[in-house]
């Protein structure tokens, strides 16, 4: 589920003024478990998800262990 | 879940039956496809189908004596299809060159068939081909019996002197002029394995059994007109096919009579109805037989008779393109997954239970409740998806917190005292009624959730003209019945809420609960059979109408019954008699009272699946021109939302001065959770005189929303109150996102089971909403 938006790179962290950097990130629901690459904040460890991720990938995830 | 009483429930769907003309017909043709090869002029497609099924087809096609026409369904409706006729004419334009059949090494035992007429060269044909060694026994000098007696009336004696050729071609022994008669005939069942007796006639009674034509356990097996007793020349072949079966499976020692129920004629459990069909009578030949022009046009006269009532009524069905049987099948399949991927579910809660498939099967098959049972065991299983129904069910959880729920008897006599002194006031019905009060509620009026959301300002209104109307203490009791734990399968929850509800009855000295919600009363009915319910659309009618001017712009109106009345006859008499009294006209639509359909709001369709929930509405309000009246405020928020001017019987019963009442947008989802918080203030405040304990929720941010944005909240489920949470969350503790080139933030909060985002840009003392979403995963923040 790895993904980059594509106007990622101009946000940055507003409580911790940093830039955001590309981590593995784990992910829950239902019984799923999984590591993905996301932005985030390396200070606080905010993860950025965008409205097509959420609407579109995620949401195909989500709707694949919910039929499980 | 019985999986196996579900099977037999699918098992009885007559949707997949053949029709009456296949089924009468001997040798079962599949005559729907063949008329349907026709009709598209694709007559070697239907050659290819009377090959399949017919024995000597060149020589039956043209000479049949057609059962299947007079029990054609079109015959009452113009006249039945001229099958026979287009079998003709496809045996003229179809023929094709056969492939060559390499025959099977002859090693699977001897027969001899007595008698080469029709019958006996079918059983010696299909014996043959399965590689057996046969002998025919003809008593006279040539094959083919009585069908030279055709010859000049059908057929040619040159297509019958071709046909018999192929006979002779085949590895066949053939002793021609040899009669056979009982001293011979012994010998014979002692020389083969088996014997067919094809002869018209026998010279001592011989007993058979009819579906196998063994005689008694014997190795003798008969066909042809000794069995029929008639004339039908494709009886007679079915028969001599029928028997070589039996002799296939005695010489291979398997079940004589394993399946074989359906074999020759029988008749087809199929139902179906001509009425709605325009009658047509048959296209007339031009010449000896049709050409391809006017078959073509014969055959498209064929209605194609099979069983889809319920497929028709229902575009849950028509979308996922389900008979009863196929749907049935897929729950049992989605039922047994153990490991791998439900596929079935987005289906199952695509349904919107609103029972119109039971009502129109001619055998009470009612896919609502199989849906319903499956939607149940999903849970139990844990199986069922949680955004499905998720938004549903915190909706109802909303209405039976203290933000919405209430109960309270009717003010008392003695803390209503100071109305009585005011002449204006105490002359009300209300007022009146307060004065007659006794202490002992006899009614509870329970306006359920939905139509306090949807007609805040009524619910006073209503209650006032109910203890003015009413014999009897009437109190009030605002919450949810518990439909959407209902609908979702949820079947804990669904007890718990009844519990409670009893709970509130009993403790009312069990009073009459007046309903105004259809899915109110469907409720009660089905899990609150012990408490009485009166409708309030039947007291309108017993007491009269509320003293309001009534719009009076004649009109008519087709009314929308809501499905959760199906049965309720009743209340559908109250409902127009309520239209009619306030002068409008009533045009019925064609589905309607206990055959109406439903608004797609149903079963929760409108949160599993807004696609399926849009078909509902679009179909439905397609069906009329003029304006709906509905009495289910979700049925008037779905067919406005559509589009289609649709007034809901409060509209009616009391009319407001802000705008066309037809058109009016109905409150979003957010509105409707402040609408039911605001009724509950309305009524302690003015009518208990109470000071709420609960003060409504005010928006702690001031919010500017572009309508697209608006339009996302709705189709997203979110609620203001989510979003003013992300907001909160964000601005306190700088948790966001920020965007220097184009000034904007992005936040989010994680509430319950949801993540939800907001991406604003601020403006002085407001926000402006760029974009809402959500999703249910969670992100480890770690």
């Amino acid at each position: 589920m790895k993904h980059e938006s594509t106007d990622q790179t101009k946000w940055y962290c507003d409580k911790c003024q940093r830039e955001l950097e590309l981590a593995k990130v784990k992910v829950k629901y239902m019984e799923g478990n999984f590591e993905v690459d996301l932005m985030k904040c390396p200070s606080c460890n905010q993860v950025f998800i965008d409205e097509t991720l959420a609407l579109g990938k995620m949401k195909e995830v989500e709707e694949g262990l919910e039929d499980k | 879940m019985n999986l196996d009483k579900l099977l037999e429930t699918g098992d009885r769907c007559i949707h997949k039956e053949p029709p009456t003309c296949t089924a009468q017909c001997p040798v079962h043709l599949e005559i729907i496809d063949f008329l349907a090869e026709v009709e598209k002029s694709n007559f070697q497609n239907a050659y290819k189908l009377m090959e399949k099924k017919m024995p000597f087809h060149k020589i039956i096609g043209r000479i049949c004596d057609h059962p299947c026409e007079a029990v054609c369904e079109r015959n009452k409706a113009g006249g039945s299809i001229r099958i026979s006729e287009l079998e003709k004419a496809v045996l003229e334009y179809g023929t094709y060159k056969p492939k060559k059949v390499w025959p099977l090494p002859k090693n699977k035992g001897k027969v001899a068939i007595i008698g080469g007429g029709l019958s006996g060269l079918t059983a010696a044909v299909d014996l043959d081909k399965k590689g057996y060694t046969i002998t025919i026994y003809e008593k006279s000098d040539r094959l083919g019996g009585r069908l030279w007696d055709f010859v000049d009336k059908g057929l040619t004696e040159a297509l019958l002197q071709e046909e018999i050729k192929t006979v002779k071609d085949k590895k066949m022994a053939i002793q021609l002029e040899k009669p056979i008669d009982e001293v011979r005939l012994e010998a014979l069942l002692t020389e083969y394995d088996a014997v067919y007796l094809g002869t018209a006639t026998w010279e001592s009674p011989l007993k058979w059994n009819s579906s196998t034509f063994q005689v008694e356990a014997s190795t003798l097996f008969v066909g042809g007109q000794l069995v029929t007793k008639t004339e039908s020349i494709i009886a007679s072949a079915s028969s001599g096919r029928r028997a070589a079966i039996s002799i296939e499976r005695y010489l291979s020692k398997v079940s004589l009579t394993d399946s074989r129920e359906r074999e020759g004629v029988f008749d087809t459990p199929l139902h179906f109805e001509i009425s709605k069909h325009v009658a047509l009578p048959p296209i007339e030949k031009s010449g000896e037989i049709y050409n391809p022009e006017e078959a073509s046009a014969e055959a498209a006269r064929c209605v194609k008779c099979q069983c889809r009532k319920c497929i028709e009524g229902c575009v849950h069905l028509r979308n996922f393109e389900m008979s009863p049987d196929a749907y049935v099948r897929q729950i049992n399949h989605s039922e047994r997954i153990i490991l791998g991927t439900h596929y079935a579910n987005k289906m199952i809660n695509s349904c919107a239970e609103c029972g119109l498939c039971k009502e129109e099967c001619f055998l009470d098959i009612s896919m609502n409740d199989i849906i319903h049972e499956t939607r149940e065991s999903m849970v139990e299983r844990g199986k069922m998806p949680a955004s499905a129904h998720d938004f549903a069910l915190k909706d109802m959880a909303f209405s039976n917190s203290s933000r919405f729920s209430l109960v309270r008897k009717q003010p008392s006599k003695e803390e209503s005292k100071d109305l009585f002194y005011y002449p204006l006031i105490s002359f009300s019905d209300y007022v009146k009624g307060l004065y007659k009060g006794t202490g002992k509620t006899e009614y509870l009026f329970y306006p359920g959730c939905q139509l306090p959301a949807s007609y805040p300002d009524d619910i006073k209104s209503i209650y006032e003209y109910l203890v003015g109307h009413i014999k009897g203490d009437v109190g009030i009791y605002l919450g949810c019945c518990g439909a959407p734990a209902d609908w979702a399968g949820q079947q804990a929850l669904m007890n718990e809420n009844v519990e409670a509800i009893k709970k509130v009855w009993e403790e009312m000295e069990r009073p009459t609960f007046i309903l105004a919600c259809s899915s109110c009363i469907r409720i009660f009915k089905k899990y609150l059979p012990e408490i009485a319910i009166a409708s309030l659309w039947d007291i309108y009618v017993e007491k009269g109408l509320p003293n309001k001017d009534h719009i009076k712009t004649p009109q008519t109106l087709s009314i929308h019954d809501a499905c959760g009345t199906r049965e309720n006859s009743d209340l559908h008499e109250s409902v127009r008699k309520i239209v009619a009294k306030l002068g409008y006209g009533i045009e019925e639509l064609e589905y309607t009272k206990d055959r109406t359909k439903c608004c797609g709001y149903g079963g929760l369709v409108y949160y599993a699946n807004r696609d399926q929930s849009n078909a509902f509405v679009n179909e439905r309000i397609g069906e009329s021109e003029n304006d709906l009246l509905v009495y289910c405020a979700m049925c008037k928020d779905l067919f406005v939302s559509g589009g289609k001017r649709t007034y809901h019987l409060l509209d009616l019963l009391y009319p407001k001065d802000d705008g066309e009442a037809a058109t009016r947008k109905m409150p979003t989802l957010s509105e409707r959770h402040h609408n039911r918080s605001r009724v509950k203030q309305i009524l302690l405040k003015e009518i208990w005189r109470e000071e709420p304990e609960e003060t409504m929720r005010e928006d702690q941010f001031k919010l500017i929303i572009p309508d697209d944005v608006k339009q996302k909240i709705e189709d997203r489920y979110i609620l203001m109150e989510d979003i003013q949470a992300v907001l909160q969350n964000a601005e306190e503790n700088n948790e966001r996102f920020c965007n220097p080139e184009t000034g904007e933030y992005l936040a989010r909060l994680r509430r319950d089971n949801v993540t939800f985002w907001v991406k604003y840009e601020k403006e002085e003392n407001a926000f402006i909403l760029k974009s809402v979403y959500s999703h249910r995963m969670e992100i480890v923040e770690e």
